[in-house]
């Protein structure tokens, strides 16, 4: 409908009503996922060993040894993303936790208490219009945790609740992934004497890692195995990267939202050709818009950066936001500064201390002033007008810096907001302050291109 | 003893005015150190003068513009006073914690103070893991070498195990003051005991000792009234006094607690017959057997187990947790304790408190309840 047609009645509360064209070819994740979690509810039945997990991307050491892995953020971020985490995090809430922790533990712990409620009456039987139902009824209890967090405390902390709530009777192996302070005098980033110690620390945990899961399944850890699964997840991030470097195209043809979206296959699916599919799906669709023009957002005026951890109550709702005054959101921090983001670290012969490396370079695990050069790198690179800081509540390790972000973002001349929001507690966020701030930040970068 | 303890006090109302006179006077550097887990004898031993960097009464103001307003009352407060430049006479700052509120309160002071040096070594949280040790002499070695290059002076051996040996002297003075009051020796209100820890963290040593030494030779004899109450929680800064005396005047008085401004700060020393970062690695490895502490991950020891058998000990008959809004590392386990304690029956009471004023005439009647209850339940179990 022409914005000219639209009456009182039809006239939409913020923006032109535009939707985000989101890229066909994400469905298949779609249906990756799915599969995913499905394999995942089937796992006690089929007799797999199952392992919960926080933390960076390690499922290959799981896939390579034929366990079942749950990524605890993976499930609450699907459970906000499909709207059903109140439950769970109102039954995290009666034992006591405080809504201004981090929303993901909440809503995985919650999770956790709802399976041991049930376990302790005798029934795993739900009222069939529970909505619950769903998504929570078979999430198996794990065989081992595995923790591998990098820089936030809130991660270790989480998985000790964990390991406390299973009666400390499940094998647990915590691995350290320090922060890259970057204070030494030949600091940089991927570069210097902290980088290289750090990579070796992290590689030999890696190591350790992999005798742990060999002496608690009493199984040799299949190192070829490894190779193999990381050999198609190496293929993957490369074809992911070269797609998001097609979007310096003007329109962008694909959007940080689908991106977000596409974080699954690079974070927790298995590496298999799947993987390698869908990012050859992803590009050629990208390919194909830009020999037609064709943007992720209609009649593309602005490009903008997102800064922070997604809001999955929102992702959706977000894309269609910024879409509706033909703004794109061409890149994000927590999308390009991460996920296998430097694959041609990983040796296929020997891949661990590549993969350490790439748990390192996590988008917050950099002291600020390295993180936030190569925010401005990438801000360079795609051509971005302002800078778009999602202050997530419960998620400190992303909202730390972001001062300093959209310090930095003004001084190189592109204009800088911040919305409230969180990761997976939709009553954070507040929908009008985001329509005000982002209107006034539309403006300003019209005015100052006008200006100009 | 009043003497002594008022001395203490001026330095704590004004820790790094207290260190700045000391620097005018000695010209050796002051070293604001992070908690809860770096040792201050290294700097000392380097010939500074560390200073464990407080929380300060000020209200929050020029600091909203660099911290959100949901991280803790202590990190707020830190960035405010570095943006009121009340940092400006530190001449390090010696960091590394991997709390991760304390780490972006780490980039914004190098942002705002790039020329202050920042001595950051992340100390390895898994305790129990095989690489531990290793790991936690390396950080110690190499903050050794740091504070060398700082002060441009070698730190001996011996000067390192001179500093251990004057720390372990003044922890065990303030052990045994514990001791005292736990025995109903002495009558030292929470107020006056944490004046004591508090000054310990901020002032000169030798200082401190003999004000120690002052206040054991004056010391009020007889036991305190009132029910005997322990206090756990607020880590890495003390709570305000306020909460305290309101806590003692509604008719309990605290004759335990591990507070981080309290015991958990001086009830373990270090080896003074081992080779010093070994001590040291010794030291913080064995933190979480003795005091457990959620911010480290250990296979054994559990919070709410210690503070079930602190209860016993000190023969308190309740627990106040004393929680600092927005402390992740508490919250999580705040339902651990909550279910421990429910399940022994033993009464508890959780206060969340905040770096701005908080509602006190509220708070009172809920602490009156709480003695009130836990003091019927005790004349049950006595009777």
């Amino acid at each position: 409908m022409s914005p000219d047609t639209l009456t009182a009645q039809t006239r939409p509360i913020f923006g032109n009503g535009e939707k985000a064209n989101k890229l066909a070819a994400t469905k298949f994740g779609g249906k990756l996922v799915s599969e995913y979690w499905e394999g995942v509810f089937r796992a006690k039945e089929e007799g797999k060993t199952v392992v919960w997990y926080n933390g960076t991307y390690i499922p290959p050491f799981f896939h390579a040894h034929d366990l079942v892995w749950v990524h605890g953020e993976a499930w609450a971020a699907m459970l906000a993303a499909r709207h059903r985490e109140i439950g769970a995090q109102a039954r995290g809430d009666a034992r006591g936790y405080d809504r201004e922790l981090c929303s993901y533990a909440r809503t995985h712990i919650g999770q956790m208490l709802i399976e041991m409620d049930k376990l302790k009456s005798g029934t795993s039987d739900l009222d069939p219009d529970d909505p619950r139902i769903e998504t929570m009824l078979k999430l198996p209890a794990p065989d081992m945790i595995v923790n591998a967090y990098p820089y936030c405390s809130s991660g270790q902390q989480w998985d000790d609740i964990t390991y406390r709530m299973f009666g400390k009777k499940v094998p647990m192996f915590t691995i350290q992934i320090p922060l890259l302070w970057g204070g030494r005098p030949d600091a940089g980033y991927m570069q210097g004497e902290e980088w290289e110690q750090r990579s070796d620390y992290v590689a030999e945990q890696l190591m350790a890692l992999t005798d742990f899961l060999a002496e608690h399944t009493g199984r040799p850890f299949d190192f070829d195995r490894l190779s193999d699964s990381m050999s198609y997840v190496k293929r993957a991030a490369e074809l992911r990267l070269e797609a998001m470097d097609l979007c310096t195209a003007t329109p962008s043809p694909a959007s940080f939202f689908d991106w977000i979206v596409s974080i699954a296959p690079v974070n927790f699916l298995p590496g298999d050709q799947n993987l390698v599919t869908y990012f050859e799906g992803v590009k050629a669709e990208i390919e194909t818009r830009i020999a037609n023009g064709e943007g992720a957002v209609k009649d593309e005026k602005y490009r903008l950066f997102f800064d922070g951890m997604m809001n999955w109550n929102k992702v959706g709702w977000l894309a269609d936001k910024f879409a509706s005054v033909n703004a794109c959101v061409v890149a994000g921090r927590y999308t390009h500064m991460s996920f296998w983001q430097e694959p041609q670290l990983i040796d296929l012969e020997n891949p661990v201390r590549g993969m350490a490396q790439n748990y390192l370079i996590c988008p917050n695990n950099h002291g600020a002033p390295i993180m936030i050069g190569e925010i401005e790198k990438l801000c360079d690179k795609f051509d971005i007008d302002g800078v778009v800081c999602h202050a997530s509540r419960t998620c400190r390790g992303m909202t730390n810096s972001q001062f300093l972000i959209a310090g930095s973002a003004k001084k190189y001349g592109r204009q800088a907001m911040f919305f409230e929001g969180d990761v997976a507690d939709e009553s954070f966020y507040k929908d009008e302050l985001l329509n005000v701030r982002l209107e006034a930040m539309i403006e300003a970068i019209d005015a100052r291109k006008r200006a100009a | 003893m009043r003497d002594c303890l008022a001395r203490m006090e001026v330095a704590v109302s004004a820790p790094l005015t207290y260190a700045a006179r000391l620097k005018e006077k000695t010209g050796r550097p002051v070293i604001g150190i992070l908690p809860m887990h770096f040792p201050a004898e290294l700097a000392h031993a380097a010939g500074a003068i560390p200073t464990l960097i407080q929380d300060d009464p000020e209200p929050i103001t020029v600091g909203q513009s660099s911290v959100f307003n949901f991280y803790c009352g202590y990190n707020r407060s830190l960035t405010d006073q570095l943006l009121r430049g009340a940092f400006d006479g530190l001449d390090a700052i010696l960091f590394g914690d991997h709390c991760v509120q304390l780490l972006g309160t780490a980039d914004v002071i190098r942002a705002e103070r790039p020329d202050l040096p920042i001595l950051f070594n992340q100390l390895c949280t898994t305790l129990d893991a095989g690489w531990a040790a290793r790991e936690t002499r390396g950080t110690f070695s190499q903050l050794w070498q740091e504070l060398e290059a700082l002060t441009g002076q070698r730190i001996t051996t011996e000067a390192a195990r001179d500093s251990i040996r004057i720390y372990n002297h003044n922890r065990a003075q303030i052990r045994e003051l514990y001791a005292l009051r736990q025995a109903g020796a002495i009558a030292l209100s929470a107020r006056d005991m944490q004046t004591v820890v508090k000054s310990s963290m901020v002032m000169d040593k030798s200082e401190h000792i003999a004000l120690m030494d002052g206040i054991f030779a004056g010391l009020p004899s007889g036991p305190a009234q009132g029910l005997p109450i322990y206090l756990s929680g607020h880590m890495c800064h003390a709570p305000k006094p306020a909460i305290l005396d309101l806590i003692e005047s509604c008719g309990a008085h605290v004759v335990g607690d591990d507070l981080f401004t309290g015991w958990r700060y001086i009830h373990a020393d270090m080896d003074e017959s081992a080779d010093p970062v070994e001590a040291m690695t010794r030291w913080y490895l064995d933190k979480n057997r003795r005091v457990p502490c959620p911010t480290r991950a250990t296979r054994g020891g559990d919070w709410e187990t210690y503070l079930l058998e602190r209860i016993e000990s000190t023969r308190a008959r309740g627990l106040i947790i004393l929680m600092v809004k927005f402390c992740e590392p508490h919250m999580y386990f705040y339902p651990e304790i909550k279910d421990a304690f429910d399940a022994r029956g033993v009464p508890h009471l959780l206060i969340e408190t905040e770096h701005d004023d908080m509602p006190l005439e509220a708070l009172k009647t809920r602490v009156e309840t709480f003695v009130e209850v836990a003091g019927r339940k005790a004349a049950l179990t006595t009777a």
